[in-house]
């Protein structure tokens, strides 16, 4: 029995690699056309994760990573023996779960309720102005909030103070911050993200509509039965990808609105890096970090894509 | 600087390091910092023109430093420093605002150009640790060979020493450009002199808010214009007229943080008294640069605390708005004990390496060593500071004029300007030219300041831990200043951040500097 399977297994593989070979070779242009793409991967994605090295490493750019002294975990010991990483995990967990929760769900209803309008004019105008934003840095729109949000005659809190409330410090308050972040980020991000979604509603069968329509379904029956699940694996599928972009929260975003006063609450690991490393050119800390980082991300993809799974969707692998 | 950036940069860093330590691997593993010289043809042509009679050939010398403007600068003013030093140069302009970056990109991967500027003091002392690996020449030996390179102040070449040893020129700056710039309009209307001590100071700020300044018969005005900055905003300015000690200062025998001493809590308190009179932009924690600029220039706001040769682009946009405005500068504010003083930097601002990566050669250091000694004379230093004469400047009672044409002198000269190393004193460069009394008042003052200046005593000292957590440490200190002034906690609070501070690694940094001290 043993015998038979082993000899099975010898002689097998010949006849394969000269049918593989034949394949490649009928392929042979179209994975021509593959190469660059992989390279792009190999080179710049790939071969850079050695660099990974210089977590465990006391990295210094002179000596190189051959030269330099390895010290095993040191990096990962001191992040998480910081006083303040607990505090920094936390508000990048949860920055990243507001994130999710408040701002994901704009784009879709925002597509869907631009789906709803008839007149083509309004809705191309609409759409326009709502994606326009996307295209201005986050240091204009910081700047545009804080004019208008601070309380040296910012126009908020004139109009606040007009109707006989206390002016609010929005700009140094913690409670303020993370509003403010995800308002900003909605201001932003909704209108360009609603691309992807009126993409995938315009392929919605129209037939479907219309069987509805005779069963006397109503504008809302339709989105909620029709539109809903047609666009489903396309809302899953973002999601997954958006839960692997947990921790890309925008350095340069957040980094505007950090004060000291709001510190607490404001700090994330992006930030971090930033003070605690970079700034003092710590290159195996930052590295070590960003390691830590990747990892939760990596966590949380596999998280999502088995519970996509498992709603019965098919998942980013 | 974003995240995208830099995750593109470190892994541009880190192939590059791979590969170079594979590449060396090769040749016994000990020369791992070794990387291809940029031209080797340069260094051969440099070690002619190093000998003394000057060979016809000019010096090749590739340069990289901080840009200030937004675009590089035409070749103008290169051309005729080339003529006038008998070089070929190459300029390598970075923007300033991620020069660190592109240093420690380059640093990594061995790039790093003939003559290294850096880009301020925090960055000098990052490279101590490669310089004391042995990265850059050492070039305190040969000064007394260059006669102009022989002027440069001990004092602050000391402050630029790393054990004891010399490998970098400086950039000077006047030790103490510190003070005021007030409404001497609105003073004058309300009564009031030039504040003698900071119980005036407070007052001035007070009245410039309460008693309607401006006379429009509006409550409208603030007294003070301060921003998220506590070393070049006010804050540091005022406490050192409180009589803080900058930024480290003895007790007890002992080296102790500035924040440790209690004129740095009542500097806090004086803060925390006009903001809380709303004499101030109360958000300052959260206000920018050109934010607090606005409230000074748009007449809103009578005291501006910092630099005092602001004053000339604080004129310059204060009158478009109210045309019949007059400034005045001031320094000599005396603490509550009397005693006047202000806080000073280490005479420099920047400082120029030459790694050992580039410079092949004992010669061709030289040869560099003696473009920066021609730097040092008045042709080619006035030539970098302040243009062409005619062009950019013109010259009156002996002083350099700036033309009228300011942005032709931004987009030409302004890229060199602050590459110029020593001072007018010692190379010889035009002192400026001012028409507007202010700003005369105010040069007189930086003078003054020099008198009465605290140096800062870890000016020439090191410590590992500060090195490396320095920074990251002085973010508590600082976020516990601006609640404190916010009165989001009080001293006991604040004592407990100090005590964080320690905790954390502070301590470490006391006994490190006070070792380096007691030597």
């Amino acid at each position: 029995m043993q015998q038979t399977v082993v000899r099975h297994r010898v002689r097998a593989p010949k006849p394969r690699t000269s049918e593989l070979k034949k394949r490649l070779w009928r392929n042979r242009w179209l994975y021509a056309m593959v190469l660059p793409g992989i390279l792009f991967f190999v080179i710049f994605k790939y071969v850079p994760m050695f660099g990974l090295a210089i977590a465990f490493q006391d990295y210094k750019p002179f000596k190189g990573v051959g030269g330099s002294e390895w010290v095993g975990f040191d990096h990962f010991e001191r992040l998480f023996t910081e006083p303040d990483f607990l505090m920094i995990l936390v508000n990048t967990l949860l920055l990243f779960g507001m994130n999710l929760l408040f701002f994901f769900p704009v784009p879709i209803i925002l597509a869907l309720m631009l789906n709803e309008v008839r007149l083509s004019f309004f809705k191309r105008t609409f759409q326009t102005l709502v994606y326009l934003p996307h295209f201005m840095s986050w240091v204009i729109i910081v700047s545009i909030s804080f004019v208008m949000l601070t309380s040296d005659g910012g126009i908020v809190n004139e109009l606040l103070v007009y109707f006989g409330f206390e002016k609010i410090n929005f700009l140094l308050s913690p409670e303020w911050f993370r509003p403010m972040y995800i308002l900003q980020v909605i201001w932003r991000e909704a209108g360009w993200g609603t691309i992807i979604y009126l993409a995938a509603i315009a392929s919605v069968d129209p037939q479907l509509y219309e069987a509805a329509r005779m069963d006397g379904a109503g504008r809302l029956r339709q989105v909620w039965h029709i539109t809903l699940p047609a666009i489903r694996s396309v809302i899953v599928i973002l999601l997954i990808l958006k839960i692997g972009d947990v921790l890309e929260l925008g350095f340069e975003h957040v980094y505007l609105l950090l004060n000291s006063m709001n510190r607490e609450v404001a700090e994330i690991i992006d930030t971090y890096v930033y003070t605690a490393g970079l700034r003092q050119g710590q290159f195996s800390y930052s590295t070590a970090i960003g390691f830590f980082k990747s990892f939760i991300g990596l966590l949380l993809v596999m998280l999502a894509n088995k519970l996509a799974k498992k709603m019965g969707e098919e998942g980013v692998y | 600087m974003n995240k995208k950036s830099f995750s593109i940069l470190v892994s541009v860093v880190l192939a590059f390091s791979l590969l170079l330590s594979a590449c060396s691997g090769g040749s016994g593993g000990a020369n791992n910092n070794a990387s291809p010289a940029p031209s080797d043809e340069g260094g051969a042509k440099t070690e002619e023109t190093a000998k003394p009679e000057e060979s016809a050939k000019p010096a090749e010398i590739t340069i990289m430093l901080p840009l200030n403007t937004a675009e590089t600068p035409p070749d103008t003013i290169k051309n005729e420093i080339e003529k006038l030093t008998n070089t070929k140069l190459t300029y390598q302009f970075f923007p300033a605002d991620t020069y660190e970056e592109k240093l420690n990109a380059s640093f990594a991967t061995g790039s790093l150009p003939d003559v290294t500027y850096l880009k301020n003091q925090a960055t000098f002392i990052q490279m101590k640790e490669a310089i004391r690996d042995g990265q850059f020449w050492e070039i305190g030996p040969y000064l007394s060979e260059f006669p102009n390179l022989a002027k440069l102040k001990e004092e602050i070449l000391n402050n630029t020493k790393v054990d004891g040893k010399l490998y970098s020129l400086y950039i000077g700056r006047p030790l103490a450009r510190q003070g005021m710039i007030y409404r001497k309009d609105w003073a004058d209307k309300l009564g009031l002199g030039a504040p003698a001590n900071v119980g005036e100071l407070y007052a001035m700020i007070e009245k410039f808010t309460t008693e309607d300044p401006d006379g429009n018969g509006q409550d409208d005005t603030v007294g003070l214009a301060d921003r998220n900055d506590l070393i070049y905003g006010a804050f540091k300015t005022v406490a050192a007229w409180f009589g803080t000690p900058n930024n480290w200062g003895e007790a007890d025998g002992r080296l102790q943080p500035e924040f440790t001493f209690p004129e740095y809590v009542e500097t806090m308190d004086f803060i925390k008294k006009v903001r809380d009179a709303k004499a101030m932009n109360v958000d300052f924690a959260a206000t920018s640069k050109t934010d607090q600029v606005n409230l000074f220039t748009s007449g809103k706001a009578g005291v501006y605390i910092g630099s005092m040769q602001d004053v000339n682009s604080l004129v310059k946009d204060l009158v478009k708005n109210v045309q019949d405005a007059v400034v005045d500068t001031h320094s000599m504010v005396a603490g509550p004990d009397g005693q006047l003083a202000t806080w000073s930097i280490p005479g420099y601002n920047n400082v120029v390496l030459f790694p050992k990566s580039a410079v092949k050669d004992e010669a061709e250091l030289k040869g560099i060593l003696a473009f920066f000694d021609k730097m040092m004379t008045p042709e080619v230093a006035n030539m970098m500071y302040w243009g062409k004469e005619g062009v950019h400047y013109t010259i009156q009672d002996g002083k350099a004029k700036a033309g009228e044409d300011q942005e032709l002198t931004e987009r030409e000269v302004k890229g060199f300007k602050d590459s110029v190393i020593g001072e007018p004193e010692t190379n010889g460069m035009l002192e400026g030219f001012h028409d507007l009394p202010a700003r005369i008042h105010a040069e007189q003052l930086v003078l003054e300041n020099e008198k009465i200046a605290v140096p800062d005593p870890t000016a020439p000292l090191d410590s590992a831990t500060f090195t490396e957590k320095g920074t990251e440490l002085q973010e508590i200190i600082k976020d516990a200043t601006y609640k404190y002034m916010y009165g989001s906690i009080d001293k006991a609070g604040f004592d407990k951040a100090v005590e964080d501070w320690k905790k954390r690694g502070g301590d470490k940094i006391i006994e490190e500097f006070n070792a380096a001290y007691k030597k």
